[in-house]
């Protein structure tokens, strides 16, 4: 199920929107993006993991921030003069779910086609392959388009504090301080 | 000509009448000789059939004609109310129900007949009083010839919408007669001078055509002769018309039926005007313009009464799903073949719509499991000297902000062996929890604990008790369990009253803000000098004789920074137990509109949603239920240390 | 073109009830809380139709009745007097004052309506 990204499909054409993060090229299918917003006031989550650990005003809706950092296994990093935040729409268990993702850079809308795409090597990859939608091309540059919905959802089946997955993925709530 | 909203209103109508149908029926089961329900079982058919009629059911409307005559029957005494009478009507009463989730009437209906057939076994046999037409029906037309009283037009009266209703309901033909015209000098033309002559259908009844002067009664002229007999033996297909049903009465001309869907909406709109609201007095604030610091007063105190009225107008007593708590626990014991009552207290109770409304369904959860596992069978019960029919009693009742509803039975408890074998068994517990461990019935509320191994017809499906706990959580409630081995087993929940905007108290820790429920608040005091300098260390307050643990929000939320020289306890309550919150200021009172986390962050106990502040930044919701019984834990600690 | 009825009660929530049932019809409404009140709105909104209730401060709908026909705009408007009471002595008064017809109340909706297309079409 959440694998239903690029891999089970046929190779099409896509929009994506691309955008760096932590020195690397990513792009997430434009048709989940609902707007891209400047810096703004955020809000800290005590407890929650550091994947998801704030929240966000958008539009009068109280949407989760999460960093693409924490699953992608790159270092945390402060915001730069650039910092945008992508607000998306993700498809989870059936349901549309809004959250924000953190982006050093936003790029472009561009099509991406199957003539750009490459082959997502099962080895030697610094990213964990099962949140790696596609590897793309892009003006020269690699551009990786994560499973979003795989990397949520992996998430929230990480029951917190004790799943025996939770500690692979990096993922999982830390428990909460009683 | 009949537009949606005025079928909408029939239906929902048309359902409040099923319901209360159903309402009787239960009753009367217990008291069949009850006047008051006779009549309104039968004054509810009779409605039923009527606006059925009306509204284009004809298929409703002869369905429960039967039944109609029946209660008919029973009002004049000449027939009983018995346990038969009333699961058959139980049964018609669904059967209408779901005639009217058709949208349109329905030309075959098998299920309505075998419903009648029962019914006219029931009946002793005794031909009811047949639907269809009488016998033969005169043939030809009605002559009727007329002259409106001459005051008339005077009065505003409109003469040819006289002719026009008498179009409506069957005339052919109608003749204006001018012999009684006078010379134009002589006429007034405030004067009505006219008559006429109609030929009107022989299918149409003589109080209808007298109903088509309304208002004209007065001075009028009617003259009425009945249609000629047939002149031959031929028979008209056609029934007697029904008589002209009238709507069901208002309960009072001061209520008022709004969709439910207006009132969500309501709700959303009043949200955002409060969200804003706070907006423009943090504006103002800044502004420090004291004409527009008033206008922002004025707005915050309209906003404030627009908030309460909207919210006691959702307002809806626990009892307007109760019936169908009632007809389960009936169904149920016909099925189960046990004997069992429902007992219910506190039904005027009021919480939020939307909390009414999501917990119909784990209630019908409890009180099936209850039925079925809970309450012994007949045998067991009459072998241990208990009454033969089980008892399952569901109360609710007001405790500070919340409302509890306890669903409770007379059963045999639950076996805590069994529970802690399967718990062990699913891996939920290492096996070195003990059997009196205190935890140990709260299993039963975990995911993987329900099992197909037991699943009978009615608690089956698939439908654990984590899912009620997940509902009952999902409406920021809490759940509980308490039994007794031979006495039964209580479920008590705990609900907010609203879920949509509360009285926040707003408080700071370093740079963060947070919100506490108003409504749990008892008091604030200053942090005592001596436990200031305690970092993490947790410790009591003495407050008027009583010892209060407190807790300090600094550290169990990682906050950074240094403490506020003048720290403050909010001393909160929840159930019976009372706890300190230490923050570093208070900010003040916040009209707090709740949003739900997402579900990255519904695990988090310490929260119970998220809220905007007027500046536009999120504040979290502390859940005091859940802070609260971290202290308790804290002062069985500190006991046990002792 | 739209009819205008005037609906004149002392109770709000009488006049409310009315008003949402002849909206809901297409009918434009004006309201008056009190006979008084009704003739000052009738010479502006000049109604083609008035239900009046009987028992009200100021003046009742006995009152309003007689001075409403004695005025340009009150002649040939259908009035229907609505009251509690069946009494047939005060509805011959109601008549003699100028009004058509005598609703009892409570009444539903399709009663009011079924009135209305009586006396408006």
């Amino acid at each position: 199920m959440t694998q239903e990204g690029i891999n089970d499909q046929a190779p099409a054409t896509r929009n994506v929107v691309t955008f760096d993060l932590c020195g690397e090229v990513l792009a997430v299918p434009a048709s989940q993006l609902r707007e891209v917003l400047e810096p703004v006031r955020v809000t800290r989550v005590p407890g929650a993991p550091p994947f998801v650990a704030e929240l966000v005003n958008v539009r009068g809706a109280v949407v989760p921030l999460a960093d693409l950092r924490v699953p992608l296994k790159m270092p945390p990093g402060a915001d730069g003069p650039e910092a945008r935040i992508l607000v998306l729409e993700i498809p989870l268990d059936g349901q549309e779910m809004v959250v924000g993702i953190r982006a050093d850079t936003v790029h472009e809308v561009t099509r991406i086609g199957p003539a750009d795409l490459e082959e997502i090597p099962t080895v030697g990859s610094r990213w964990p392959p099962r949140f790696v939608a596609a590897i793309g091309r892009w003006r020269g540059h690699f551009v990786t388009l994560p499973d979003l919905a795989a990397i949520f959802a992996d998430f929230l089946a990480g029951p917190p504090g004790r799943a025996p997955s939770a500690g692979s993925s990096g993922l999982a709530p830390e428990p909460e301080t009683t | 000509m009949m537009d949606e909203e005025t079928l909408t209103l029939f239906r929902a109508e048309a359902g409040a009448l099923v319901e209360s149908l159903e309402t009787s029926l239960l009753a009367l089961k217990d008291r069949p000789n009850d006047r008051e329900l006779i009549d309104s079982a039968f004054r509810d058919l009779h409605t039923l059939k009527g606006t059925g009629a009306m509204f284009g059911r004809a298929d409703v409307a002869s369905f429960l004609h039967d039944f109609e005559t029946a209660f008919d029957r029973v009002r004049d005494g000449s027939m009983a109310v018995t346990p038969e009478l009333v699961a058959l009507s139980l049964s018609a009463r669904d059967h209408v129900a779901d005639l009217l989730r058709a949208g349109e009437p329905v030309a075959q209906d098998p299920a309505g007949q075998e419903i009648l057939a029962r019914l006219a076994a029931l009946t002793d046999g005794a031909v009811p009083a047949p639907s269809a037409g009488p016998g033969p029906e005169p043939q030809g037309a009605w002559q009727v010839s007329f002259t409106l009283p001459p005051d008339t037009l005077a009065l505003g009266g409109r003469p040819e919408l006289v002719l026009e209703e008498l179009r409506r309901i069957g005339a052919r033909r109608i003749r204006a007669r001018v012999a009684g015209i006078p010379p134009l000098e002589e006429i007034d033309p405030e004067n009505l001078y006219l008559s006429w002559v109609a030929e009107i259908d022989a299918s149409v009844t003589e109080d209808e055509i007298r109903g088509a002067f309304l208002f004209h009664e007065d001075g009028l002229d009617l003259r009425i002769e009945p249609p000629a007999p047939p002149s031959d033996g031929e028979t008209s297909a056609a029934g007697p018309p029904e008589p002209k049903p009238a709507l069901a009465p208002q309960r009072g001309t001061s209520l008022m039926r709004v969709p439910a869907e207006r009132l969500d909406e309501m709700m959303d709109r009043v949200g955002e005007l409060v969200i804003a609201e706070a907006r423009l007095a943090d504006l103002a604030a800044r502004s420090r313009d004291p004409a527009l610091m008033s206008v922002a007063e004025d707005i915050q105190r309209l906003a404030t009464g627009m908030r309460d009225n909207t919210m006691s107008i959702r307002m809806t007593p626990i009892g307007a799903i109760t019936p169908r708590f009632r007809r389960l626990v009936h169904d149920v014991s016909a099925d189960l073949g046990k004997p069992l009552t429902l007992d219910l207290r506190g039904e005027e109770t009021e919480l939020d719509k939307t909390v009414i409304d999501r917990l119909t369904d784990p209630l019908m959860h409890l009180i099936r499991n209850a039925a079925d596992h809970g309450l012994e069978n007949t045998e067991t019960r009459r072998a241990l000297g208990k009454p033969e029919t089980g008892r399952i009693t569901l109360s609710a009742g007001y405790s500070g902000a919340e409302v509890l509803v306890t669903l409770s039975d007379d059963g045999g408890g639950i076996d805590r062996s069994r529970v802690r074998a399967r718990a062990i068994e699913r891996g939920l517990i290492p096996e070195s929890v003990p059997e009196n461990d205190e935890g140990l019935l709260k299993l039963i509320f975990e995911p993987g604990f329900s099992t197909a191994e037991t699943v009978t017809k009615l608690s089956g499906r698939g439908v654990g008790m984590d899912v009620v706990r997940r509902s009952i959580e999902e409406l920021r409630g809490t759940i509980d369990v308490a039994s007794e081995a031979g006495r039964g087993t209580t479920i008590t929940l705990r609900l907010p009253l609203t879920l949509a905007i509360i009285d926040g108290l707003l408080i700071e820790i370093g740079s963060e803000r947070f919100v506490v429920p108003l409504a749990a608040v008892d008091e604030i005091v200053e942090l005592p000098e001596r436990h200031r300098d305690g970092e993490s260390g947790n410790a009591f307050l003495d407050i008027r004789t009583s010892l209060v643990p407190f807790l300090r929000l600094r550290s169990l939320l990682r906050a950074t920074g240094d403490p506020d020289p003048h720290q403050k306890v909010v001393i909160v309550t929840s159930g019976d137990d009372r706890i300190g919150l230490v923050v570093d200021r208070i900010v003040g009172n916040h009209q707090t509109v709740i949003k739900q986390l997402s579900p990255l962050h519904s695990g988090l106990k310490s929260f119970s949603g998220a809220t905007l502040l007027g500046d536009g930044a999120v504040a979290l919701i502390l859940d005091v239920p859940n802070l609260v019984a971290r202290g308790r834990g804290l002062a069985e600690e500190t006991v046990e240390a002792a | 073109m739209t009819r205008t009825v005037l609906v004149v009660d002392d109770s709000p929530s009488v006049r409310r009830m009315i008003s949402m049932t002849l909206k809901g019809a297409g009918y434009s409404v004006v309201e008056a809380e009190d006979g008084q009140m009704a003739l000052e709105r009738a010479s502006s909104a000049r109604p083609d139709a008035v239900i009046t209730d009987q028992n009200m401060p100021r003046l009742d709908g006995l009152g309003f009745v007689r001075a409403f026909r004695a005025r340009p705009e009150g002649r040939g408007v259908p009035v229907v007097f609505l009251s509690t009471e069946t009494d047939a002595a005060k509805k011959d008064q109601a008549r003699a004052a100028g009004a058509i017809g005598w609703m009892v109340k409570p009444f539903d909706q399709a009663k009011l309506l079924d009135v209305m297309r009586r006396v408006l079409g």
